[in-house]
């Protein structure tokens, strides 16, 4: 059994990791001969910064300049700074956007909610029970994170056609809540929670579900949040599963009706901008918001991604 | 420790509870409508029941043109929700789309699909049959229909499409250039063009007069124009035989391919009267803006090359520049993909058809030839200029060669037609263009009919 | 073993660290645990291990799309084909280009800017989110911005161009030896963020001290990179590096968007030709074979990763 030691931390610092230090702070204690150095750090830092803006920046000016304009090129979206919301405005009123924001967040809420409870239970399981057959589970958890899901879409897609899934959300949905990455993840968190609680618990009567809802997973709540989101996130933007099993573009999610429903679109330029940058906004709002979660939650995945 | 309560998971979410809580909103006022995408895509089922709803894969002047008679047919069968139409990216990626939402049993009411494609989609048991019967319910007939087309649009003998057109690639040429070249007649009429000296050298008169080149054809990122142009001139040779037999083995003449490839290669290269570096819109572009006399392209381009300003063209066959007059071309057409209808919905489905046939002329209008007999033969369509001029190629249009990967932007068009644009383009010599794709052609060739 | 319903465990259920429990409360607490792994399993059967082991039987086999049933048996015919045919060992050179193109900027540019990022004091957080942000947004959005800026002739990328002296530059996704670097380009742009946070998490647990000492010493800032920051950020490297490989080797979206495997088959990919094969062709068969090959590579790269990391591992506890 593993110790029950590390009380002490798990809630705040880096989250996903009970055991992971709180990051520190930089002192204030640079060298002046280090002036330079870090000068130029700063140029490099900015340069690149600009550079990593730039493209967006330019998608959105495009999203703001008349198609007339767009369609004559780079130097004429410059010279052109009469600012106009008309590709949004068409956007939003034609098309099925709105259907396809319905999907995403549909097929993103739905995966998320049903993945992380049956990870978490799946997690619970494995960190603080033993039982017959744990050395096979863990064995399994193991070999699902080496499996590249995304070779397995033609499968994928024969099985959910015979099961009749096919051209509905949960052909979206299903085949993506196994995130194993998640169950690792939240049993490596788990392991490092104090069990004093439940053992109280448990010789008080109370059950296994009872530790799980009522100890377990209010401890846990900056991991999950962080998985959530980044769950989220994954599936909103997944392009190869809904590409091919979503066809009707009523019911498309964002990705893959940017992706095929351009024709409509025609060689509007700025009106396809805009739809990038609508098909984008979700998440960058997302983002702002859950920053620290989103940017825990990728590093913690992607420690042992 | 607070006491379980059986559903404290949800509000334990936090910020997520506000996310689904909006859901839950959304679900509760869309769920209730029927046929709504929310329920379609959760509970599955059919999207709006009571509309038609069509797919296609027509961009620019088509796409337009297009949108215009879904408008027409809106008007005339009950507002704007008698009708959702979708228009998905040309060739393969549309293809695919309609294949696969056939098999997740959620397939459009109409489609549009090339012949050259609806054969094959047929074969796979993805189209359902249309009867006389079918035909008899909006008061059309199979003499309603062009000849061959008509007989394009049967597989095994039976009908499974209706073909809209017939789509030959075709002649553009710049008025003012051809003018001041002497190529006109006295009508303001291309003078004809027969063999390849006349050809040339109304190309080399073209490039004297606009300074660059003397015709643009798309040769980069467009393998179906390469494809079209090369099919062509291929066609135009006696002794040129069918690409395919039966899908099975390649029966295309290699001399005459190699050939075709030369000839195409010296006038990009050699004789610098084709551009080397085009993409589709910009071979267009040279013509409006003068920079050539001659455009290659489909006749659709017609609704472009209107929309320039003070620009003034002219439409015609391609000339016979080998033994014997041929292009390349394929029909639009309408199918029904198999899914389970009511005979209302079938009677619906006719319907739309039957009203995109009586806007042919409003699709003439985009270049392409009827297939509908009423409007084929009427007076308003034989007035239409340039359309007249180019006509008759109906007769001798060039299909591609029947076999289950090809067919208009099929993997067949994307294969040679990359390596024809590499020859045009001087990075490939014909000989290494052909084999490269006959290499590719060979496990197609020997691949088991997966339609079959 | 059979996955019981989570039957709440009454008070029975007891620690295992106490071992006073004789089997029988073993057995409910194998039950109860089996409960609780139960949804999971369900899931993790039929969505995960199910296709692969699909994925390996319709190999073998004819299967199309839209006939029922695998189809007639092939044997190793399907597996002939792909290892016999140049399009398959295209894609899979491209999908090797592709992460030989892709990997070493990714991973040395975030290693970069990670650490000067780190150093920064003030607006850390501007540029965490200019080199972030664009990791999380979809990529249909980013094919769609980058598509636009490499338009011939009247994209950003051929105006500036333009600007520089080379006024008829060549289209770079509509040339068979650009299109790859185009969408490379466009990839390190996208994916920049994930590395540099990884970075960064990992710069983050080098103690401060470490530099302090070095500074007292006095070594500069560049000496401190290379004999603190470098060594110290190795496994971070390594995990950075092989997570880069793998993600790379499924590259699928930027090709199929951008590209779309052209021109000709020049930026081809393998899930593409496995997607094409099974959706445009029908031939699910041949699309499962091709599969399986490059699950195989995948698995290869990810085994590889597991020995270097057990062996370091062993190598820090002796340590």
């Amino acid at each position: 059994m593993s110790a029950t030691t590390n009380s002490s931390s798990g809630r705040g610092g880096v989250g996903i990791s009970a055991t992971a230090p709180p990051p520190r702070r930089v002192t204030t204690t640079i060298r002046s001969s280090n002036r330079i150095f870090d000068g130029v750090s700063w140029v490099v830092l900015v340069v690149a910064a600009i550079a990593w803006l730039l493209p967006s920046l330019w998608a959105l000016k495009t999203s703001f300049t008349s198609n007339g304009t767009s369609a004559v090129g780079a130097q004429a979206i410059l010279n052109d700074w009469a600012l106009t919301f008309d590709s949004y405005l068409t956007l939003i009123k034609g098309g099925d956007l709105w259907n396809w924001y319905l999907a995403s967040a549909v097929t993103g809420v739905l995966t998320v909610v049903i993945s992380m409870f049956v990870c978490s239970l799946a997690a619970f399981a494995l960190s603080r029970m033993n039982f017959r057959g744990k050395k096979w589970a863990m064995g399994a958890i193991l070999v699902g994170i080496m499996i590249p899901s995304q070779v397995l879409i033609v499968p994928l897609f024969a099985e959910l056609n015979q099961m009749g899934m096919l051209g509905t959300y949960w052909a979206v949905i299903l085949p993506q809540v196994p995130q194993v990455i998640a169950v690792f993840v939240f049993k490596r968190f788990f392991d490092g929670l104090p069990r004093d609680y439940e053992e109280a618990a448990l010789i008080d009567g109370a059950s296994w579900w009872r530790i799980y809802t009522s100890v377990i997973v209010p401890m846990a709540r900056p991991v999950i949040a962080a998985m959530s989101i980044v769950t989220f996130v994954w599936v909103w933007n997944n392009l190869l599963l809904p590409l091919f099993v979503l066809s009707n573009p009523k019911l498309m999610t964002i990705p893959v009706g940017l992706a095929t429903v351009q024709g409509s679109f025609g060689q509007r330029v700025s009106d396809i901008q805009a739809s990038s940058i609508l098909g984008a906004l979700p998440l960058v709002v997302l983002f702002l918001i859950f920053q620290r979660q989103v940017i825990e939650g990728v590093a913690g995945s992607g420690i042992k991604g | 420790m607070s006491s379980p309560t059986p559903h404290r998971a949800s509000p334990r979410f936090g910020r997520r509870a506000l996310l689904s809580g909006a859901l839950g909103a959304a679900a509760t006022t869309t769920l209730s409508a029927c046929g709504s995408p929310l329920s379609a895509g959760l509970v599955g089922g059919q999207l709006a029941p009571g509309t038609v709803q069509y797919w296609n894969l027509f961009g620019g002047g088509d796409g337009v043109r297009m949108i215009t008679m879904e408008d027409v047919y809106r008007k005339n069968h009950g507002g704007p929700s008698s009708l959702e139409a979708a228009t998905f990216t040309w060739g393969n990626p549309y293809y695919t789309k309609l294949s696969l939402a056939t098999l997740a049993n959620s397939p459009p009411d109409v489609a549009v699909a090339h012949l050259t494609r609806a054969t094959n989609l047929a074969r796979g048991g993805l189209l359902s049959e249309i009867t006389d019967a079918d035909l008899a319910l909006v008061g059309l007939s199979q003499s309603d229909f062009s000849a061959k087309p008509f007989e394009k649009a049967k597989t095994d003998g039976k009908l499974y499409a209706l073909p809209l057109d017939t789509h030959p690639f075709v002649l553009y040429y710049n008025t003012d250039v051809c003018q001041k070249a002497g190529l006109l007649d006295s009508d303001g009429l291309l003078k004809p063009i027969q063999g390849a000296a006349e050809f040339e050298a109304a190309l080399t008169a073209a490039k004297k007069v606009t300074g660059a080149y003397g015709l643009s054809v798309s040769t980069i990122a467009d393998q179906a124009t390469c494809w079209r142009w090369f099919t062509t001139l291929y066609h135009q040779q006696n002794g040129a035989t069918e690409f395919f037999g039966n899908g099975r083995e390649l029966t295309y003449n290699q001399d005459i391919a190699i050939k075709t490839l030369e000839y195409m290669q010296s006038l990009t290269i050699k004789k610098e009267l084709v551009p080397t570096t085009n993409d589709y819109a910009g071979a267009g572009t040279m013509l409006f803006t003068g920079k050539v006399g001659f455009y290659l392209e489909g006749e659709w381009e017609i609704t472009t090359a209107q929309s320039v300003k003070d620009f003034k063209f002219g439409m015609t066959t391609i000339p016979q520049i080998f033994d014997q007059p041929a292009t390349q071309g394929d029909s639009h057409s309408f199918v029904l993909p198999k899914v389970k209808h009511t005979p209302e919905q079938r009677k619906l489905a006719m319907g739309f058809v039957k009203s995109m046939l009586d806007q042919s002329l409003t699709w003439a209008k985009g270049g392409h030839i009827p297939s509908y007999k009423p409007v084929l033969d009427s007076q308003q369509y034989r007035d239409l200029t340039p359309q007249k001029y180019y006509a008759g190629v109906v007769d001798y249009v060039t299909y591609d060669s029947p076999a289950w990967y090809s067919g208009s932007g099929s993997t067949f068009e994307n294969i040679i037609g990359a390596q024809i644009g590499l020859v045009e383009q001087g990075i490939a010599t014909p000989k290494q263009g052909l084999d490269a794709a006959v290499a590719q052609f060979k496990t197609y060739v020997n691949t088991a009919d997966p339609l079959a | 073993m059979s996955a019981a319903p989570a039957a709440p465990a009454p008070a029975a259920a007891i620690d295992p660290s106490t071992k006073t429990t004789p089997a029988r409360g073993a057995r409910r607490m194998t039950r109860t645990a089996w409960g609780f792994l139960g949804p999971f399993a369900v899931f993790y059967v039929l969505f995960l291990i199910w296709p692969v082991i699909y994925m390996f039987i319709s190999s073998l086999f004819n299967t199309t799309l839209v006939h029922r049933g695998l189809g007639s048996f092939a044997g190793l015919a399907n597996y002939r084909e792909m290892l016999g045919k140049n399009e398959f060992w295209v894609s899979m050179w491209n999908t090797i280009y592709f992460t030989l193109l892709t990997v070493p900027p990714l991973v040395f540019i975030a290693f970069v800017l990670a650490v000067l990022a780190n150093r920064v004091q003030r607006g850390q957080w501007f540029f965490r989110l200019a080199f972030f942000l664009p990791f999380i947004l979809p990529s249909a959005a980013i094919a769609l911005i980058w598509n636009y800026i490499f338009t011939p002739a009247t994209g950003l990328w051929p105006t500036i161009q333009g600007w520089f002296g080379d006024t008829n530059p060549q289209s770079v996704l509509g040339t068979p030896d650009l299109a790859m670097v185009g969408i490379a380009l466009t990839t390190v742009w996208w994916t920049i963020g994930f590395n540099f946070v990884l970075f960064l998490a990992g710069l983050q647990e080098i103690p401060r001290e470490i530099y302090e000492a070095a500074a007292v010493d006095g070594a500069s800032a560049w000496q401190q990179i290379k004999s603190i920051t470098v060594p110290l950020l190795g496994p971070t490297t390594g995990l950075v590096v092989l997570l880069q490989i793998i993600a790379s080797l499924k590259i699928f979206d930027q090709v199929y968007l951008m590209t779309g495997g052209g021109p000709g088959i020049s930026t081809e990919v393998v899930l593409q030709l496995v997607t094409n094969t099974a959706f445009t062709d029908y031939r699910v068969g041949a699309a499962s074979a091709a599969s399986v090959l490059l699950f195989i590579v995948i698995l290869l790269v990810t085994l590889v990763r597991e020995i270097i990391e057990r062996a370091s591992a062993k190598s820090k506890r002796e340590n």
